[in-house]
């Protein structure tokens, strides 16, 4: 004797193989949605180095004897720039002793003081004269001088 | 064979969270009652593996509706109801009869009928006899021994109602099986 539950699951136990597809469609489906839920804030990142591989790719890649020359030159050049510098720094530090410091320092002080002067006087010089009209007379007298 | 719904077990409170694992476990619990309740009414297989799957993707969808977890089984055959009647409306089919209301005194279990090996085949040609909504109330109760006010909500029916035409259903299943006994003999 059976129960009509006993009866009616095993009529319909041969659906089992075509349940389990639809339930594992079911959970795929939902698997995929959470694991684009989940990977959300991840998608920021992978865009990001998605992005910057295809900069990689479409801009360097193609150029790249181009760029590694640019990236060359750019290298001497700070080099050459740093070797200078470091050259006059050291130039500045061997020659600045206190006292010859002062020295050079009275020296110049001296020359710029010189040069005012000079420049002073040039400019007295070099003032262009202004005509003041005078009355006929004085300059009749001028002339008898 | 599924055991009867151990609803204390089923992992429902993690397929509100969306772990795949639980609905998995859920689906895995229920795909074959539903499936049974589903083809008996609609009476054909495709149909009714549509339907299960309809069912399992609104169940997913819907899960916050829900309001106790002890409540999934019933909650997903209720869908599962509503998706077939669905379909009979596409059909224009008759849904509802007037059975007047039984006594009270309803309280036969699902497996108070027995069915001897050589009667099956004969018990579900008479199952298929009976009015859908008869057919229904009658599938729910002996698939997963739903308690009347189970059957009320999944079927959207008055408690009265559902009374009523498991009473009937019994009955006339019962008639039917005894006269089919006596005649073989």
């Amino acid at each position: 004797m059976k129960t009509p539950r006993d009866i009616l699951f095993a009529r319909h136990q041969t659906a089992a193989p075509e349940l389990d597809a639809v339930r594992r469609s079911v959970v795929i489906e939902l698997n995929n949605k959470g694991a684009k839920a989940q990977s959300g804030s991840e998608n920021f990142a992978s865009s990001c180095l998605c992005c910057l591989d295809q900069i990689w790719l479409e801009l360097v890649w193609p150029c790249r004897r181009i760029w590694t020359g640019l990236a060359a030159i750019w290298i001497l050049i700070f080099i050459v720039n740093f070797s200078q510098r470091d050259s006059s720094q050291v130039h500045l530090a061997k020659s600045s002793s206190p006292a010859a410091m002062t020295m050079t320092l009275r020296d110049q002080q001296k020359l710029l003081n010189e040069l005012l002067a000079d420049r002073s006087f040039a400019a007295d010089a070099e003032r262009p004269r202004i005509y003041l009209p005078k009355p006929r007379t004085e300059t009749l007298e001028l002339l008898t001088v | 064979m599924p055991e009867v719904a151990d609803i204390e077990q089923l992992p429902v409170s993690q397929a509100r969270a969306g772990e795949p694992a639980a609905w998995d476990a859920l689906f895995r619990r229920y795909q074959l009652p539903l499936y049974v309740y589903v083809f008996e009414l609609v009476r054909n297989e495709q149909a009714g593996l549509d339907i299960v799957q309809e069912t399992f993707i609104a169940a997913v969808k819907h899960i916050g509706s829900l309001r106790e977890d002890a409540k999934f089984g019933s909650w997903l055959f209720g869908i599962a109801h509503q998706k077939c009647i669905q379909r009979w409306r596409k059909r224009r089919e008759v849904l509802f009869d007037q059975i007047p209301e039984s006594p009270d005194e309803f309280e036969d279990g699902p497996d108070d009928l027995l069915i001897q090996r050589e009667s099956e085949a004969e018990f579900m040609n008479l199952l298929n006899q009976l009015p859908l909504p008869q057919r229904s109330v009658l599938l729910l109760h002996f698939i997963e021994d739903f308690s009347l006010e189970e059957i009320a909500r999944i079927t959207e029916a008055q408690l009265g109602t559902v009374k009523s035409r498991l009473h009937y259903a019994k009955k006339t299943l019962r008639k039917l099986l005894e006269a089919k006994n006596e005649n073989t003999a």
